[in-house]
């Protein structure tokens, strides 16, 4: 079947990634399948990572390297000892930590973002999973819901948590993220899917822990269009989902502040994360998943360099 | 600022409305679910606020229309002074100023309230106004016709003063009614100025102000009224060794809402005080004293019963005359037969002291003038016409005054020559065989019939008669009938010849073949003492009048007369006047004829009409409406005392400002229709 979709999925793939569409398939795995199958049979160049033992270069050796590593041959020819440098020496851990909180919940086109959030997960654990990758998954909102720990074999209930996974808790950044931030013990690869509701210093200052380890951090920004553009017509009560917080809005009079505000914050992420080095991306649910793939691949790209 | 209708402030309440459509618009309009307002309150609060304020104007709005309609409805006017009124509308007026001098108004201080109310009203009359001066109690005098001369006016209130007489608001108000449809001026004005006793008003008087005519009442009223009243006195007669005793026995009234207790009651007569006795009596409620008897030992005794003190004094007060009973003498002659014809006429006048009679029975022979004198009335009871009295002496004692009867019965004889003493010729006897005849038709408009007109006063059906005279009655301005039998048959008629009477009855009264009349206690015991009181020309005096009675003087003789009033003012009536006197005051008149000089003067008592002692108080806003067909505010002396004001429906029918404020209610609703409408379709929120 996935041979069939490679087949096609070079014609079909932007079809199959309309997030409406994918909202129809009831099954995450094959939703999953479809999107990243279809996604990379349209790339030129097969990213395949995975075991890699591709020699990348020499160095010396140092007290407390392994022996077994050293390369007798290069001794033999030069009396000294270097350590042989493979790309890509091991499989890697990717954690999928997903925001459940309530806000999450909102949808103006058909599909939340949690439900866009939970396409995204399984398609980045679908695509980990191809590259021999060891997957698992955090979800939370004012703490930890559900906790999956990476593994070969954990896919399908990664698949089963985000399945099940509703948005009805208000969430908050720190607590949860300080918590995983303990969890981890081997570093690996970061998927974090949150909205991101919050000042974006304390996001990063939230966000940090989770790189103490040398964790790759990939953050997924998920928003809504009508969180991005505001395009309400009719003035209203707008209530908020997590506060239940009542205000009446005039949105005429109100759109262009409530853009620049959007747009401040996002910049704001930006430039914060850009300054520690971690990969951010900001994702409409109203657009096709592959922007998200596409940031998980070059992040993973980066990963397989390191040494 | 007053409210005519304060009551339509209740639709204040209708604020609630739009509060309550903004609430419920709040709480059915849309709510959209945000994933979090972070940016939302980061938005300046200026913006919300303005549009909260903005809305709030709107809510201002409507609730200041509604406010406003309110208030219209409510009928605002600010008070204003009667003369302010007039300055600030301006136009000429015609007033006219009824005040009451009735004799309840003497009660206290109220007539100088009357008439510093009547000064108070005089003073509003402009140079243009015209005023009239109304003084009314039972009768209505226009003290000073339509004047602009306000002095004028001030000193025939000044010479006002309250009479004796009972109040009747009828009259005045017509009089008014009248003054005023006449007026050709622009505004037509009356002012009441009364205590409003309810006895004034009997609610019949064809009395209507049109709607340009405007009725001020102005009461005159005291807390917790009390009044002790003699409204009333009997006195019983009777005769003792030929002097005849009198019993009086007073009635006493006490008008009030407390018991009067020990209120002395005395009895003057001739002034002097002859018993004195105490009484108590409830809260409205009355109470009788009798005194001991006396003798009546003057022809015309004067008298006065006198109880407690109070600041009505002229009710406190009861006159009288007692004057001894006149009797009626009467000369029954009949045929002097074995019948006894005359039994019982006889003893039907022997019965009765109011008049007694004095009775001479004769047969017919013996009969005689000189038998005539010092006579009132002769009685030919069935018996022909006496030798002696034949030749026209009877008609000239008819004539000088005197009173014939003619009983017809089977003796009846009359000599063709003698036929102008009767009201017709005579016929045959009619036979009525069986169950006999009645009485068709009685005259009671006749003092001899007037007694039978109350229903169940003699039973004339019972009688029946057999056989009786005809009598074709002559038709003449002298001649009436008095009563027929139920075939046109007169059976009694009457026929006037000087200054006498004859009246002749067709049946005769003790015979049983012709008739049971004399059977029949209950209707011949009247017919009798009335037919021979009237041919007698007995009349009893009166004891006491009340004030507003008139009195005929020249009925009895036509003299020059010297009438002393009881103030002591002395008149003199011509013979060749009318002759009648109205008796205005309270007391005792004396009336002298002049001719006579020294003859026992004519005494008439004379009272305050017992219902103007009920100082009960007709709601003046009831009579006004009844006047004018709607209610207006009464100016009451008693509670307040600022200067008059105009009535509060006048004041705002004048000032109008309803209207204004209608239209700025209105105006303010169809702007915030207008704002509302707009920043609906601006906002889509509204």
């Amino acid at each position: 079947m996935s041979h069939d979709n490679r087949e096609s999925g070079g014609m079909a793939g932007a079809r199959f990634v309309d997030p409406k569409i994918l909202a129809r398939i009831g099954n995450l795995e094959l939703l999953a399948r479809t999107v990243v199958d279809g996604f990379i049979n349209g790339l030129h160049r097969a990213p395949f990572f995975g075991a890699s033992i591709d020699f990348a270069e020499h160095r010396g050796y140092v007290a407390g390297d392994d022996i077994r590593r050293v390369d007798w041959r290069l001794y033999a020819r030069t009396d000294r000892y270097y350590i042989k440098q493979y790309e890509a020496d091991t499989n890697t851990n990717v954690s999928v930590l997903m925001d459940v909180s309530r806000s999450m919940k909102f949808a103006s086109n058909g599909v939340s973002k949690l439900e866009y959030g939970s396409y995204l997960g399984a398609c980045l654990g679908y695509l980990a999973t191809r590259q021999r990758d060891r997957v698992g998954i955090i979800t939370f909102d004012e703490d930890i819901v559900d906790h999956i720990p990476p593994s070969a074999k954990h896919f399908q209930q990664v698949l089963y948590t985000l399945d099940r996974a509703k948005a009805e808790r208000p969430g908050h950044l720190s607590a949860p993220l300080r918590k995983m931030a303990e969890h981890f013990k081997r570093r690996g690869i970061l998927l974090l899917i949150s909205d991101f509701y919050d000042e974006p210093d304390s996001i990063l200052e939230a966000i940090k822990p989770l790189r103490f380890l040398g964790n790759d951090l990939i953050v997924f920004h998920v928003l809504d269009p009508q969180e991005i553009n505001f395009d309400y017509k009719d003035a209203s009560s707008f209530e908020d989902l997590e506060s239940r917080e009542q205000i009446p809005v005039v949105p005429d009079s109100f759109r262009e502040q409530y853009r620049a505000l959007i747009k401040e914050h996002i910049n704001g992420l930006t430039t914060r994360f850009s300054e520690q080095r971690i990969d951010y991306t900001v994702i409409n649910t109203a657009e096709p998943l592959d922007k998200a793939l596409f940031s998980y691949l070059g992040s993973r790209e980066k990963m397989a360099r390191v040494r | 600022m007053s409210f005519l209708a304060p009551l339509f402030f209740l639709g204040l309440a209708a604020i609630a409305i739009p509060i309550l459509v903004h609430l419920i618009q709040r709480e059915k309009k849309n709510v959209i679910e945000f994933p979090s307002l972070m940016f939302v309150q980061r938005i300046p609060y200026q913006s919300v606020r303005r549009r909260r304020i903005r809305h709030w104007f709107l809510l201002l709005m409507r609730a200041a229309a509604i406010v406003l309609i309110a208030l219209a409805f409510a009928r605002p006017f600010l008070p204003q002074r009667a003369a302010a009124a007039v300055a600030a509308i301006g136009g000429n007026r015609e007033l006219v100023i009824m005040l009451d001098r009735s004799a309840s108004m003497g009660y206290g201080d109220h007539w100088q309230r009357a008439t510093a109310a009547a000064r108070d009203a005089m003073g509003s009359i402009g140079a243009n106004d015209k005023a009239t001066l109304i003084l009314f109690d039972w009768n209505t005098e226009v003290a000073v016709a339509a004047t602009s001369d306000r002095g004028r006016l001030e000193s025939a209130v000044g010479a006002a003063k309250p009479s004796a007489a009972a109040t009747r608001y009828g009259p005045p108000l017509k009089q008014a009614e009248t003054i005023l449809l006449q007026s050709s001026l622009q505004r037509r004005e009356a002012v009441l100025i009364s205590d409003f006793q309810k006895s004034g008003w009997v609610g019949a008087e064809d009395v209507h102000f049109s709607d340009s005519m405007r009725l001020t009442p102005v009461a005159i009223r005291s807390d917790k009224m009390a009044n002790i009243a003699v409204p009333s006195a009997t006195f019983a007669r009777s005769t003792f060794s030929n002097q005849e005793r009198v019993t009086v026995t007073a009635g006493v009234a006490n008008k009030a809402s407390e018991t009067a207790a020990g209120v002395p009651v005395t009895l003057e007569v001739e002034g002097q005080s002859i018993a004195n006795q105490s009484v108590n009596i409830g809260a409205n409620a009355s109470a009788s004293v009798t005194f001991d008897q006396f003798t009546l030992a003057d022809p015309a005794s004067r008298g006065v019963v006198k109880a407690g003190t109070d600041k009505l004094p002229i009710d406190n007060s009861f006159y009288f005359v007692l004057t001894p009973s006149q009797s009626v003498s009467a000369l029954i002659i009949d045929s002097g037969g074995t019948e006894d014809a005359s039994f019982f006429v006889s003893r039907a006048l022997g019965i009765g002291n109011a008049p007694t009679f004095r009775q001479e029975t004769v047969p017919a022979g013996r009969a005689s003038p000189p038998l005539l004198d010092r006579r009132s009335v002769v009685i030919l009871n069935d018996t022909t016409l006496p030798p002696g009295l034949a030749g026209g002496e009877l008609k000239r004692f008819v004539e000088r005054g005197g009173g014939l009867l003619v009983i017809v019965g089977p003796h009846t004889q009359w000599p063709a020559s003698e036929a102008e003493l009767l009201p017709g010729k005579f016929g045959t006897v009619i036979d009525r065989p069986g169950r006999g005849a009645t009485l068709g038709y009685r005259d009671y408009s006749h003092p001899a019939f007037e007694i039978f007109k109350p229903t169940r006063s003699g039973d004339w059906s019972a009688v029946r008669f057999q056989k009786y005279r005809f009598l074709e009655l002559e038709k003449g301005p002298s001649n009436r009938l008095l009563a027929s039998f139920d075939d046109g048959a007169p059976f009694a008629a009457e026929k006037r010849i000087g200054t006498g009477r004859v009246i002749v009855m067709t049946s005769p009264m003790y015979d049983e073949t012709w008739n049971d009349l004399h059977k029949k206690g209950g209707v011949f015991l009247p017919l009798i003492h009335r037919t021979v009181s009237y041919l007698g020309r007995y009349e009893q005096a009166a004891d006491w009048r009340i004030v507003g009675d008139t009195v005929d003087l020249a009925a009895k003789s036509k003299q020059d007369r010297a009438i002393v009033t009881p103030s002591n003012e002395r008149r003199t009536m011509r013979s060749n006047d009318p002759g009648t006197l109205e008796l205005s005051e309270q007391g005792i008149y004396e009336i002298r004829t002049t001719a006579a000089g020294t003859g026992r003067p004519e005494r008439i008592a004379v009272n305050v009409d017992p219902v103007e002692s009920d100082l009960s108080i007709l709601d003046p806003q009831e009579l006004v409406a009844l006047v004018t067909g709607h209610a207006t505010e009464s100016a009451s002396q008693g509670v307040q005392s600022t200067p008059q004001e105009l009535p509060a429906a006048e004041a705002e029918r004048r000032q109008g400002l309803w209207w204004y404020v209608l239209l700025i209610g209105l105006l303010l609703l169809t702007t915030e229709m207008v704002v509302a409408n707009y920043l609906s379709q601006r906002e889509r929120f509204l």
